[in-house]
């Protein structure tokens, strides 16, 4: 150990993106939701979500910066092992949402129930194509960018991103529709299951879609992190194969 | 090492060698008595299992309290046979136990759950915060008292009308969930007269503790004729 | 080594800002455990609040029934996910896991800062139950249909979960790389504290089953605000589903609590005994991971009389039973880590002592609950709350209250005063005796839970009385445990670096209190060195 890491390691680390965000998530979700639903105070709900946004996008930026300059020499290597137990955790979400939709279909007398109207079954296989090819695409991405390939790594990162949002626009497509059909939140056990998982699936997506973008930002300034790729994609690759289970569950079940 | 096993485990399973005479059972069980009877047991066979441990400890604590302030301990390790011995034999021991506790909740069970062939029926519909109690042969309805013949196994058949909420009679050692949507069942044979208090243990809110009523045993002459008096006067009490 | 740790003097100025922001391990340890203490104190006024309302029949100290609900409400929740579970795999795990595994942090330090104030963030959230209007009353199981029915605000309780939920599922991640990642060579599996295998597990479950509590809390404000039928039987849902996806995490959990709780009272008995741990791999193999992998598989325990099918519920009394094994594998490892020890009776020792007596109490009354047929006349009576009070609050805090005198000499560089410490364990163990063995009486004698009155039963009262006299003493022994740390804190002696004579890393090889990065000097370990090496 030199003597510049033993100074450098008796001083406390700090960083100001932890509180922050937690700070954010606070107001983003909880306080809005519950100004918004419980209380009836749109205002309120809407300076809630003003505060949070913000917040939690600032320190988001802040964290993958901070994380990119790797002041402190440790920590981010790991994540390529720490993803898989992540992925864990995320699977059994879903297996949560899927073993209530099981339990109540499988204890129907009747299903669809009442007020069920036909399912469009062309846009759950293009959005399946979709989402697949996207899982193609960050791979090759991942694979340029290991051979040292930046420019090829952003294009075909580039190619991914646009996939996810394209997923996105289909399934908003898909929720208005059957808004417009009468079909929504409380129409019976069908849509209950259907809006929460396919909406929780989505919400997923977006998610992946913002890890994506933390990749994309700093690599368009020339900054990437093999180890922080490696677990995004892992991480969409999951996405991915949860949708199999929504599509064979929810649609052609 | 291995005979203190030995002896641990005839102390562990003394209660199962004692109580393993079966209770002789004729015609109707009695799901009270069994259940007190089991708890008698099991009270012992658990009391047991902790003075055991905790005997040891005590014994321990005395013994191999420090003399010296330099004393270090034995630094005691086992054998891996040792090892293999401390964990298998133990856990078999406990096992036993086990198995037997299982085999006796499985008789027990059985008595709570196979209501007798001629038992009287009665609906209990529980609501917040009350029991609606109904005689449906006799199209009688009750609020939070529930008439019952002496002698009788009576079943009770349980929904609700909002939340969940269960329903109990200490007394009786019985008690089940009230469902909304769906419809489950309890027995209990009231043997002598008398009163008993029947409550809800599910938590449904702010009355959760004042939703009680009571349940009166009286003699099959008096149920008749408890019967035949508000048939006459149309159903309501 | 030309810069000697004190000459970078890291302690002596207090800078705020290296609180807050800190991502150091043990400091972010701190801030849990700040946290939990905040949330078992303030809910233990609760229950002092509680325990003054039954000490008679009628009204007491309040008119109405929902405020005594309320207090319910944030006695539980507060007492398992605002104290229990923070201040174990919180503060312990936080504050020992790099140290007694000789790394310099955890895997990601900013993940970690980001859990704790997720953390503190439930916490907030669970505090304004005591400002809004309509604060939520649905127990800490919050089952529907009333927790959807309720004018109470549920959304409160599913975002406190799901807040401590997350905190919890980025913990495990951390802790799970840190463990089987970041080890300092030589330390190997085998020779790993018990404590780390204990938190090493408690992650594992935290990670299976914490997301479906979140599934299932989820559920409960969809079905409320936005009108999702899962929990409505009249459109085709069923509260069972509930029921089951809360239990199917709500078991394990106590597991959560149970083994680190168990891992830091093998530390201090094996250091208090200068003993190897007796029979180190059996409670390993036989022990934690038989808790794990049957921990899982028993939740109906908490459904039998809830609707489910017959055979479902003999399978679980079955499996249930089985727990006893694992459970009671680990308690003979306990024992027997006296056995030809020499016994020093230090405060924390004490502590450790009576957790044994504490618990077999405990978990010997989980057995009637375990027996299907026993547990319809004591389910949902005074009885479960006897149990779980004497298995989880009770041995549990001791454990926590042992393991926080164990530590409190490298924490803080200072010592404790002995007199006090001793003089609060006393208090406590009759205090907690007294109120909870007659919880467990009364449930016998039918006493249904969660009742704000009873005028049913006139002659439990006497009982109630004598319990709430004895909570009192509980409340005297918290104040002076208090006093202890302040007094501890404040005028303590200089600790030295090792004061138990401990083998383990963290006291042989970091100073009290360690600098940041832990270790001054690379660690070097030989073949023979092991956390519980005595006796050489
Ligand atoms: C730390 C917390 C903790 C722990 C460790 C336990 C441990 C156990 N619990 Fe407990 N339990 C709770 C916390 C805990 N529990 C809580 C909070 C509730 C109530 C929730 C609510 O409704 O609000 C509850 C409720 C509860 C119920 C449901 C009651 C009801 O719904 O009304 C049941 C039923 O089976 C049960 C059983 C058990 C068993 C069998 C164990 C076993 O793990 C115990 C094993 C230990 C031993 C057996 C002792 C040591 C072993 C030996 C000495 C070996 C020899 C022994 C034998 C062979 C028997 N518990
Ligand atoms: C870890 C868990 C835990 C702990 C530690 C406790 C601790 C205590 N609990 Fe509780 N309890 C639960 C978990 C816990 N409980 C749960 C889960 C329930 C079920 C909830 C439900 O039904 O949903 C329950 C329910 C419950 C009931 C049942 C009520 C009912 O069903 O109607 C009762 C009644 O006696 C009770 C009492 C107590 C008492 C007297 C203590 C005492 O040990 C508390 C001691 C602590 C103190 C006295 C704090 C001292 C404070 C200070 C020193 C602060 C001083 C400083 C300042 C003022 C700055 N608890
Ligand atoms: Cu009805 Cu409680
Ligand atoms: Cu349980």
């Amino acid at each position: 150990m030199s003597e510049h890491s033993l100074e450098h390691e008796l001083r406390w680390h700090t960083s100001y993106w932890p509180l922050l965000l937690s700070v954010g998530i606070l107001f983003l979700a909880p306080l809005a939701f519950t100004f918004y639903f419980v209380y009836n105070k749109p205002f309120l709900a809407i300076v809630s979500l003003g505060v949070g946004a913000p917040l939690t996008l600032i320190s988001i930026a802040g964290w993958v910066k901070e994380g990119m300059e790797d002041i402190h020499g440790y920590g981010e290597g790991l994540s390529v092992w720490a993803m898989p137990f992540f992925i864990v955790a995320e699977a059994l979400l879903f297996v949560g949402f899927f073993a209530a939709y099981w339990v109540m279909r499988l204890s129907a007398p009747v299903w669809p129930p009442a007020g069920t109207p036909e399912m469009p079954l062309l846009v759950p296989i293009v959005m399946t194509i979709i989402l697949v090819s996207s899982s193609i695409t960050i791979h090759i991405g991942e694979k340029r960018l290991e051979e040292g390939d930046n420019s090829g790594f952003l294009t075909w990162l580039g190619v991914t991103l646009v996939l996810g949002i394209l997923f996105l626009a289909f399934s908003a497509f898909e929720w208005t529709e059957l808004f417009h059909e009468g079909f929504n939140f409380k129409t019976n056990a069908y849509s209950t299951a259907f809006f929460s998982i396919t909406g929780f699936h989505a919400s997923h997506v977006l998610v992946g879609v913002g890890i994506f973008l933390c990749v994309l930002l700093p690599a368009l300034a020339g900054r990437t992190n093999v180890a922080f790729v490696r677990s995004a994609s892992m991480y969409w690759h999951f996405v991915d194969i949860v949708w199999f289970f929504v599509v064979s569950q929810i649609y052609f079940w | 090492m291995k005979d203190r096993s030995v002896i641990l485990g005839l102390i562990l399973l003394a209660p199962i060698i004692l109580f393993s005479t079966a209770h002789a059972g004729e015609g109707i069980p009695d799901p009270r008595a069994g259940w007190n009877e089991l708890w008698h047991e099991l009270m012992i066979d658990i009391t047991l299992i902790g003075l055991v441990f905790a005997g040891v400890t005590v014994y321990f604590m005395v013994r191999y309290k420090r003399q010296r302030p330099d004393e270090e301990g034995g630094s005691f390790k086992l054998t891996p046979l040792g090892a293999f011995g401390w964990t298998l034999i133990p856990a078999f021991i406990f096992m036993a136990d086990d198995i037997f506790l299982a085999a006796k909740n499985f008789e027990l069970w059985n008595d709570y759950r196979n209501v007798p062939e001629n038992a009287y029926v009665v609906e209990v519909e529980a609501y917040m915060w009350g029991w609606n109690v109904k005689y449906p042969d006799e199209g009688i309805e009750v609020n939070n008292e529930m008439y019952v013949p002496q002698g009788r196994p009576i079943m009770v058949r349980l929904t609700s009308r909002d939340v969940v909420h269960s329903f109990f009679i200490p007394d009786f050692r019985v008690k089940w969930d009230a469902l909304p949507g769906r419809t489950t069942y309890l027995w209990f044979y009231p043997k002598e007269r008398g009163e008993h208090v029947m409550t809800c243990t599910e938590y449904c809110g702010l009355l959760h503790s004042n939703m009680y009523g009571k349940i009166k045993v009286i003699s099959q002459d008096e149920f008749s004729s408890w019967i035949e008096k508000n048939k006459k006067e149309g159903g309501a009490v | 080594m030309s810069v000697s740790v004190e000459s970078l003097n890291y302690q002596s100025r207090f800078s705020l800002k290296e609180w807050i922001f800190t991502t150091d391990h043990k400091r972010i340890g701190v801030l849990y455990l700040i946290g939990s203490f905040a949330a078992f104190f303030l809910a233990g006024l609760m229950a002092m609040l509680m325990r003054t309302e039954l000490s008679s029949i009628g009204p007491t100290i309040t008119e109405n029934p929902n405020t005594y609900n309320v207090w319910l409400y944030f006695h539980g929740a507060a007492m398992i996910l605002g104290y229990q579970i923070p201040a174990l795999t919180g503060f312990f795990a936080n504050y020992y896991v790099p140290l007694m595994i000789g790394a310099k942090d955890v895997a990601f330090p900013r993940l970690n800062a980001l859990s704790v104030w997720l953390f503190w963030m439930g916490i907030v959230l669970a505090l304004l139950t005591f400002v809004i209007p309509d604060p939520p009353d649905i127990m800490w199981t919050g089952y529907p249909p009333y927790s959807t029915m309720t004018p109470g605000n549920t959304a409160l309780y599913t975002f406190t979960v799901l807040l401590i939920g997350f905190s919890s599922i980025a913990g495990g991640v951390n802790f799970l790389t840190t463990i089987m990642y970041m080890r300092a060579p030589g330390v190997t599996w085998n020779k790993l504290n018990v404590f780390i295998w204990c938190i090493l597990a408690a992650f594992i479950i935290q990670l299976i089953f914490v997301p479906v509590l979140g599934v299932a809390v989820t559920m409960l404000s969809l079905d409320k605000y936005l009108g999702t039928n899962f929990f409505n039987a009249a459109m085709g849902g069923d509260p069972l589903i509930y029921q089951n996806l809360f239990w199917f995490y709500s078991h394990p959990a106590v597991y959560v609590i149970l083994l680190p709780a168990m891992g830091l009272i093998y530390e201090i008995i094996a250091t208090f005994s200068r003993n190897s741990i007796f029979n180190y791999k059996g409670i390993l193999y036989g022990g934690i991971w038989g808790v794990v992998l049957l921990g899982g598989i028993v939740w109906a325990h908490h459904l039998y009389i809830a609707g489910i099918p017959d055979w479902m519920a003999l399978v679980h009394v079955f499996l249930t039973l089985l727990i006893s094994v694992p459970v009671g594998l680990m308690m003979v490892g306990l024992v027997g880590t006296l056995y030809r020890g020499s016994i020093e009776y230090k405060t924390p020792m004490l502590y450790a002592i009576g957790f044994i007596f504490l618990f077999l109490i405990g978990g010997l009354t989980g057995i009637p609950n375990a027996m299907s047929a026993i547990y319809i006349h004591i389910t949902e009576t005074y009885w479960i709350p006897g149990h779980f009070h004497y298995v989880m609050a009770i041995s549990v805090t001791t454990a926590i209250i042992g393991g926080t005198y164990y530590v409190f000499p490298k924490l803080t560089g200072r010592m404790y005063h002995e007199g006090l410490g001793k003089l609060g364990f006393f208090i406590f163990f009759i205090g907690v005796n007294i109120t909870f063995f007659l919880t467990l009486l009364m449930g016998v004698k039918g006493m249904p839970r969660r009742y704000y009155d009873y005028p049913q039963f006139p002659e439990l009262e006497g009982i109630q009385q004598i319990t709430t006299y004895g909570s009192y003493l509980i409340f005297v022994s918290a104040v002076i445990i208090l006093v202890s740390w302040i007094h501890g804190l404040v005028a303590g002696e200089k600790a030295p670096q090792n004061p138990w004579g401990s083998r383990s890393l963290e006291w042989t090889h970091a100073p009290s209190p360690p600098p940041p990065g832990n270790f001054p000097r690379k660690l070097e370990l030989t073949e023979e060195w092991s956390p519980y090496n005595y006796g050489s």
